[in-house]
């Protein structure tokens, strides 16, 4: 293959996915926050109806403990004793295209435009 | 394998290894365990060309390897076998395609499938696509930075082609 054609390839490839990356998060429809391990949802609850912080713990008995903060309106792992700290490093997310992961204890905060079926969110409220 | 070749590569995957573990120092740019700039592919990539598929494959797995020993753990091995793994077959796939004037171009499409076999990986291990998500910047970040890692490797090939150090390998 030519030189142009390798160009011409890899700058559609750039251009393509530098627009995504600064286009996806523009996007920003749903405010419920569901949370995964293993690809099973453990945990959702929609964020515009939070009206005060509080913190939830969710330990997956295998000693990893993700401490999740629940804010009006965003999401965070506050504290994590995995040994990457990449969850935490995260920070905030209040954005579809920014979901938070922890790989060592599979833990995944995705936010969404609902609840998945079958699952009821929390309402919200501090308790 | 003679010494010399030996020697060579040896010295190849310590240089390799050197990069990897300064770099794994690096913040990552998603929250994905070994995502990074992946400078020690620069070695990869010329031994691929100077020295052929299976010396260049032998440093990679060396340099995963002890990687993960130095660096990382078992599951840092995993995603970083994986990346490397996707990467360089690539890399064989399109060296006839390429030739020795695109060696550049196989630094980017490499670091881009690198970055795709780490998120494939992390998808499998969360069990949830949920990870693809960071698919678009690591592929936008994979083209800026494999091209700097390309050119790189490009040059060394280049400027090393017929010079004594090659003589006797
Ligand atoms: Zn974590």
């Amino acid at each position: 293959m030519k030189r142009s054609g390798f160009i011409i390839i890899i700058s559609a490839l750039f251009a393509a996915s530098t627009g995504l990356a600064l286009l996806l998060p523009r996007i920003k429809h749903g405010t419920t926050a569901n949370i995964y391990r293993g690809g099973e949802c453990i945990y959702s609850v929609d964020l515009s109806l939070v009206s005060e912080s509080y913190t939830v713990d969710f330990d997956d008995g295998k000693s990893h403990v993700n401490t999740v903060e629940i804010a009006p309106g965003r999401i965070r792992v506050l504290e994590a004793n995995c040994p990457d700290g990449v969850c935490v490093n995260t920070g905030w997310t209040d954005s579809p295209a920014k979901p938070i992961i922890c790989l060592p204890a599979k833990l995944i905060i995705r936010i969404s435009g609902e609840a998945p079926d079958g699952f009821d969110a929390v309402t919200g409220a501090a308790r | 394998m003679n010494t010399k070749r030996l020697t060579f590569l040896a010295v190849l995957t310590a240089a390799a290894l050197g990069i990897f573990i300064i770099e794994a120092q690096i913040p990552p740019l998603a929250p994905i365990p070994g995502i990074k700039l992946g400078l020690a592919n620069v070695i990869t990539l010329w031994a691929l060309y100077a020295l052929g598929a299976r010396d260049a494959g032998l440093v990679l797995a060396a340099r995963i390897l002890l990687g993960a020993l130095f660096a990382g753990s078992a599951t840092a091995l995993l995603y970083s076998a994986a990346g490397g793994a996707l990467c360089f077959g690539l890399q064989l796939l399109l060296k006839r395609a390429a030739g020795e004037k695109n060696i550049w171009a196989l630094g980017v499409l490499g670091a881009v499938a690198h970055n795709a076999g780490q998120l494939v990986c992390a998808a499998a291990v969360t069990g949830s696509a949920a990870v693809f998500a960071y698919a678009p910047v690591l592929t936008a970040s994979a083209c800026v930075t494999g091209l700097f890692t390309g050119l790189i490797a490009n040059a060394l090939y280049t400027k090393l082609k017929d010079t004594r150090i090659m003589q006797g390998l």
